[in-house]
């Protein structure tokens, strides 16, 4: 009897285990893609841009620029482009620009001053940036007034059709079918904080009603992820080909008991989320080119803070640090303000 | 005219505002007010000594003792929505609707980064490092800062040695804006009766940050002139809040009720929509006569 028993639960370990197996480990389905992220890091007293292997194995500083504060990388989607921020002086005096490179990056180029939590079109030759509210620099997320946009081929900037009601807006993010931006909106546009669909290139503006910031689509379009809370991120559909979208439930959690997650990304199958993880704290403001704020912030040194990937699975969660592992892993390890991460293919040569 | 301002420049001195003078009377003569650089109108708060804290309410407001209180410039209102944009700084506020009202949902942060700029607006030297973790103060400068939690105390109370500067608690609804009266939202700011003093919404409309680290038995061991709070704090401590708010009982109004409140910045996102704050900076005779000299011209 004692052996019939013991060989159920042995059974039954073998079962779930292979069961885990097939849902997939996601060191090992990373490896096999020729997917990188572009990030943020703190590396030898100023910020850098790294580009990471998806399966975190390989990580290549991108701008190696001693002294050249770079920040905030957003990859085009066609995986050819970047542009990222440069944040140049000291305080309020500090200059926060916008700059577009090559993925290898060859090619820097400034876009303009002044501006902040940009985002490619699908396009993939215009950016959409958040103009600075005032002149004096702040390092406040959502420290921003109206929507422009940049053609890079031409070098034409416009604004907005609506700009002028667009008010404290953070963390833009475009629609695939460049119908919708979807953003977060904080004291601003007469809400108190909420997330919203902003018409692209009209005046409609739609309520997600939801708590939280950070939206971003899936690549497809059909899912939002954001930040649910400091330690939650989650995933809803959203049909954006309708003229006024509704989100469905919850599709997609995941969860972190004690460190903060942040800033998810899809990855361009979107099977993949991306996050910055670490713990709560301010920053250390005697690193240079950092400030006082909370650590989540774009210029924040973020101390134990590293890149995470984790398995979308739709009606199941994710809980960082716990067991099982094969359904989370790291792909920054040294804690050097890892923040920020953004997706790509790079264009084959 | 020069001799308004001469004979509120004398009446100031009798009042106790140079250093080494003895306590203030109660309440028996108005401080007078003063329109700063930058046009903020403030009040010359006198030296004097005052009974701080209680001993008949929370256990973290005893045991009450005499502070020694040096005089200061106190900001008559509450800091506006109007003011804190004109500092170039996002306003964080729940209620948009008046820029008259006052700014709320400011973490502690935020208030000090606002001092600095009126500070440099009007060519005063700042009070808070920004460049050293925590922003430490110093004092000495003559720029603004937040108040010391005994500084606010003594200027809620107005000379008076009551917990409500106007007296019985009833009286507060003509007084301030709390629960039972404000709607469950901001009002624009000075729509309240003043204290003796002069000075507008202490009693309510929105809480106001101190500049003192809070720790509840403090009281036991604080200096008896001029207070600074305890020592440290550039991590995330909490810090003292003063005054009721919209959302306060008439209990958490008085002048004695403090809270520790998380300072908010390690939170991206800061939603509580009672934080305000006003601004204080040190002040000599010098000053005061120049502030008054300057006002009278022109009128």
């Amino acid at each position: 009897m004692k052996h019939i028993k013991a060989s159920v639960i042995l059974g039954t370990i073998v079962l779930l285990q292979a069961a885990a197996l097939r849902a997939g480990n996601v060191r090992e389905e990373l490896g096999d893609s020729k997917y990188k992220l572009v990030h943020e890091s703190y590396a030898n007293n100023n910020w850098e841009l790294f580009v990471t292997s998806a399966d975190g194995k390989s990580s290549v500083n991108l701008t190696n620029t001693p002294g050249v504060n770079e920040l905030y990388p957003q990859a085009s989607p066609d995986g050819a482009k970047i542009c990222f921020l440069i944040d140049n002086g000291t305080g309020r005096a500090t200059i926060r620009s916008l700059w577009v490179m090559n993925f290898d990056g060859t090619g820097r180029k400034k876009v303009t001053d002044r501006a902040r939590q940009q985002c490619w079109a699908p396009d993939s030759q215009t950016i959409a940036f958040l103009p600075q509210e005032y002149s004096k620099f702040n390092v406040t997320d959502y420290y921003t007034k109206g929507i422009s946009f940049h053609h890079l081929p031409s070098g034409n900037t416009r604004e907005h059709v609506n700009t002028k009601l667009l008010h404290h807006l953070y963390n833009i993010s475009y629609a695939p079918n460049g119908k919708w931006i979807v953003a977060t909106v904080h004291a601003g546009m007469g809400y108190r904080h909420t997330n919203l669909l902003i018409e692209a290139n009209g005046n409609k503006v739609i309520n997600l009603g939801i708590d939280g910031c950070r939206p971003t689509f899936s690549p497809d379009g059909k899912h939002i992820a954001w930040g649910a809370g400091d330690h939650e991120l989650a995933v809803v559909p959203i049909d954006i080909e309708s003229d006024n979208p509704k989100l469905g439930k919850k599709f997609f959690q995941v969860f972190d008991k004690q460190n903060k997650i942040y800033h998810v990304d899809w990855s361009p199958d979107g099977r993949f989320l991306s996050l910055s993880r670490g713990p709560n704290g301010k920053g250390d403001i005697t690193k240079p080119g950092t400030y006082e704020a909370a650590c989540e912030i774009v210029g924040v040194h973020a101390k134990g803070w590293d890149i995470f990937a984790v398995k979308v699975a739709r009606g199941s969660s994710v809980t960082i640090g716990h067991k099982p592992v094969y359904d989370w892993q790291p792909l920054t390890r040294n804690g050097y303000s890892n923040k920020e991460s953004d997706w790509f293919l790079p264009p084959s040569k | 005219m020069t001799h308004r301002w001469l004979k509120g420049a004398l009446g100031l001195l009798a009042l106790g505002l140079a250093e080494g003078c003895g306590p203030a009377p109660a309440s028996q003569a108005k401080p007078q007010s003063v329109t700063t650089a930058s046009g903020v109108p403030m009040i010359v708060v006198p030296t004097g000594l005052f009974q701080m804290g209680s001993d008949d309410y929370e256990a973290d407001e005893g045991p009450q003792h005499e502070v020694r209180i040096s005089s200061f410039l106190m900001d008559q209102f509450e800091v506006t929505h109007d003011l804190f944009v004109k500092a170039q700084l996002p306003n964080p506020s729940r209620w948009q609707d008046d820029i008259r009202k006052p700014v709320e949902r400011v973490r502690w942060r935020e208030a000090k980064l606002y001092c600095n700029e009126r500070s440099l607006m009007e060519g005063l030297t700042p009070c808070y490092d920004e460049a050293k973790p925590g922003w430490p103060c110093d004092f000495a400068a003559n720029g603004y800062r937040l108040p010391t939690e005994a500084e606010w105390e003594y200027a809620a109370r107005a000379g008076t040695g009551r917990l409500y500067s106007f007296g019985a608690p009833a009286k507060l609804k003509a007084n301030g804006w709390f629960a039972d009266n404000a709607g469950q939202r901001t009002h624009v700011v000075g729509t309240r009766r003043p204290n003796a003093w002069g000075l507008h919404d202490l009693y309510g409309n929105v809480s106001e940050w101190c500049q003192d680290v809070y720790e509840p038995d403090y009281y036991k061991r604080s200096p008896a002139a001029d207070p600074l709070g305890p020592a440290g704090g550039a991590g995330d401590t909490r810090r003292v809040m003063k005054g009721g708010s919209w959302k306060a009982s008439a209990s958490m109004c008085r002048a004695s009720f403090r809270k520790g409140q998380r300072t908010g910045d390690t939170d991206a996102c800061f939603f509580t929509d009672f934080c305000g704050f006003r601004c204080v900076r040190r002040v000599t005779p010098a000053d005061v006569l120049s502030l008054l000299a300057k006002a009278a011209s022109e009128k």
